[in-house]
């Protein structure tokens, strides 16, 4: 009797804030009070389904911040070439999109993924590397990457929206935003003949294979 | 230790289930517990253990149990109220609201209640079943509801765990107010770290006598999940309420920094021995100390480091200039 009580008793009575539903046992904090520093409100954490919140955030983080350093290190090599307010103003774009999160990670009070110090290098070298085969690998490397990107929006709006579309309004408006101007880069990419460049199909496929494990990566860790 | 009734051992099933009063509704409360709370409870315990328990109240209440029902019917209601009436306010933690009546008590509500009673047993008995017992008599449940739980009393600590990181959240948040509606000063985070980890430990000193046992049965390999994931979230609490708002791998060495603080005081305070536990409050102070010169050496290293990266780039230019292979594309 008490070795099935054991884990019934265990998954209930002292989980933390993963529980699905509202009232958990323990009462949850940051209910709807302002932080004090920046202007970020907190979320009342109560009713909101915290896990895959928690998953949707942290990869976006972790997928902005990536995109981030990948345009830092093409405008290290290509900085200073024709197509290099192109890049730096798809970089400015990204860096708006990494304070959103940032302020939406400190809210919904979510973990960053443990490889952010990975992704800050293999970013750069991805985005450098890229680079340095010239502004059309670079312009493929943005074409694969921003692919990728949309697509995993695209997931991330779908779960969303079956999950509770009026629940997570202000979050789904800004996964569609990012979603719309990641498809904008991905059109500016191919307008700057990504696909001229060579291999550009063995790639695009290595790169998007790349994400794919990223995502799955930082969703998890 | 099962005690014996006419007509039921607790491994057998119980004739009488289906005579209780209110005919249909006892019946439906028989199955609302086997239905509702967790799935994995195997249905027929969970329709054992509570008739146990309702039993054992009628027991307490002292009616002479005939072997005629007619008393059956009469002590249950009787027995139910007095128990049921405090649970109005307790929300229900299975998440299948819309299908029990308000006045009904869950499981986890009742193991709860057990849980909370057997703290004051604690100093005496340590955590062990005995305490849980104790716990369950003061209720007005038969010892056996001891059954319920572990032997080794790990649910009773982990409940203690959770009781004292809920209260701990609740303080803080109230401090959080104060300082929001201006009536307090905001604290500097050395501060706020020291107060808030003094408070979560005092909470241990009423049963600081049998907390070493306590701790070693929260390093036992199978509480480790449910202690890690305990002292995480409290751990997580007291950063939030202290303001921390990184977004990078400092929230995981800001976390680290202030566990490692943590377990190391309550080691401390577990063999001390001074008036009010001025020496562990002493060792905290100067840890947390640490970590704040830690992390402001932690920044002047970067600094530096910065300032040699850029020395190093100027000396890389000078010498593409030098060699000529500055060109523009």
């Amino acid at each position: 009797m008490a070795a099935a009580a054991g884990p019934a008793v265990r998954c209930s009575l002292w989980q933390r804030r993963s529980l699905r539903c509202g009232p958990g046992p323990r009462p949850v904090p940051g209910g709807g009070a302002p932080l004090r520093l920046c202007s970020t409100q907190a979320v009342p954490q109560a009713g909101i389904n915290k896990p895959v919140i928690d998953r949707i955030i942290r990869v976006d983080h972790a997928g902005e911040f990536g995109a981030n350093r990948i345009y830092a290190g093409q405008m290290a090599v290509l900085g200073r070439s024709s197509v290099g307010p192109v890049i730096q103003q798809m970089w400015n774009q990204e860096k708006d999109h990494l304070k959103k999160f940032n302020e939406l990670m400190v809210a919904y009070r979510v973990r960053p993924t443990v490889l952010l110090p990975f992704w800050n290098v293999a970013g750069f070298v991805l985005g450098a590397g890229s680079a340095l085969l010239g502004k059309k690998g670079a312009m493929a490397c943005t074409v694969a990457v921003e692919e990728s990107i949309s697509e995993h929006y695209n997931n991330q709006i779908r779960t969303l929206i079956e999950e509770d579309p009026e629940k997570y309004k202000e979050l789904l408006q800004v996964i569609k935003q990012f979603r719309d101007e990641e498809q904008e880069h991905h059109d500016i990419g191919l307008e700057h003949d990504a696909e001229a460049t060579p291999a550009y199909s063995v790639l695009k496929t290595a790169i998007q294979l790349g994400c794919k494990a990223a995502i799955f990566l930082s969703e998890r860790i | 230790m099962a005690t014996r009734w006419p007509g039921a051992t607790p491994y057998s099933p119980i004739p009488a289930a289906k005579n209780l009063p209110g005919g249909g509704t006892g019946q439906e409360r028989e199955r609302k517990v086997v239905s509702k709370g967790n799935q994995q409870y195997p249905p027929l315990r969970a329709l054992q253990a509570s008739a146990v328990l309702r039993r054992a109240s009628d027991e307490h209440k002292k009616e002479p149990l005939a072997s005629s029902s007619q008393q059956h019917f009469d002590s249950p209601p009787a027995g139910h109220q007095p128990e049921q009436k405090p649970q109005g306010p307790h929300p229900s933690y299975t998440g299948q609201g819309g299908q029990e009546s308000e006045d009904y008590e869950s499981e986890e509500q009742l193991q709860h209640r057990i849980l909370t009673a057997a703290l004051e047993f604690v100093p005496e008995h340590g955590w062990t079943a005995e305490a849980i017992a104790e716990g369950a008599k003061t209720l007005g449940l038969s010892v056996a509801a001891a059954g319920m739980f572990r032997s080794d009393g790990s649910e009773l600590i982990l409940h203690f765990v959770s009781e004292c990181n809920s209260k701990l959240s609740e303080l803080l948040q109230k401090e959080q107010k104060l300082v929001q509606l201006g009536e307090a000063e905001k604290k500097p985070i050395d501060e706020f770290l020291r107060d808030a980890v003094e408070a979560r430990l005092r909470m241990l000193i009423p049963y600081i006598e049998k907390w070493p046992q306590a701790l070693s049965i929260l390093l036992l390999p199978r509480n480790i999940p449910s202690s890690l994931n305990l002292l995480t979230s409290m751990i997580d609490d007291i950063w939030h309420y202290a303001g921390d708002q990184s977004t990078d791998f400092n929230w995981y060495t800001r976390r680290a920094v202030l566990t490692g603080i943590y377990n190391t005081t309550e080691l401390v305070m577990m063999q001390d021995s001074s008036p009010g536990f001025e020496d562990t409050w002493r060792f905290l102070g100067n840890r947390v100390a640490d970590a704040m010169a830690m992390s402001s050496t932690a920044s002047q290293v970067q600094s530096t480091g910065e300032a040699v990266v850029q020395g190093l780039m100027g000396a890389a230019v000078t010498i593409k200039n030098l060699a000529g292979l500055n060109q523009r594309r």
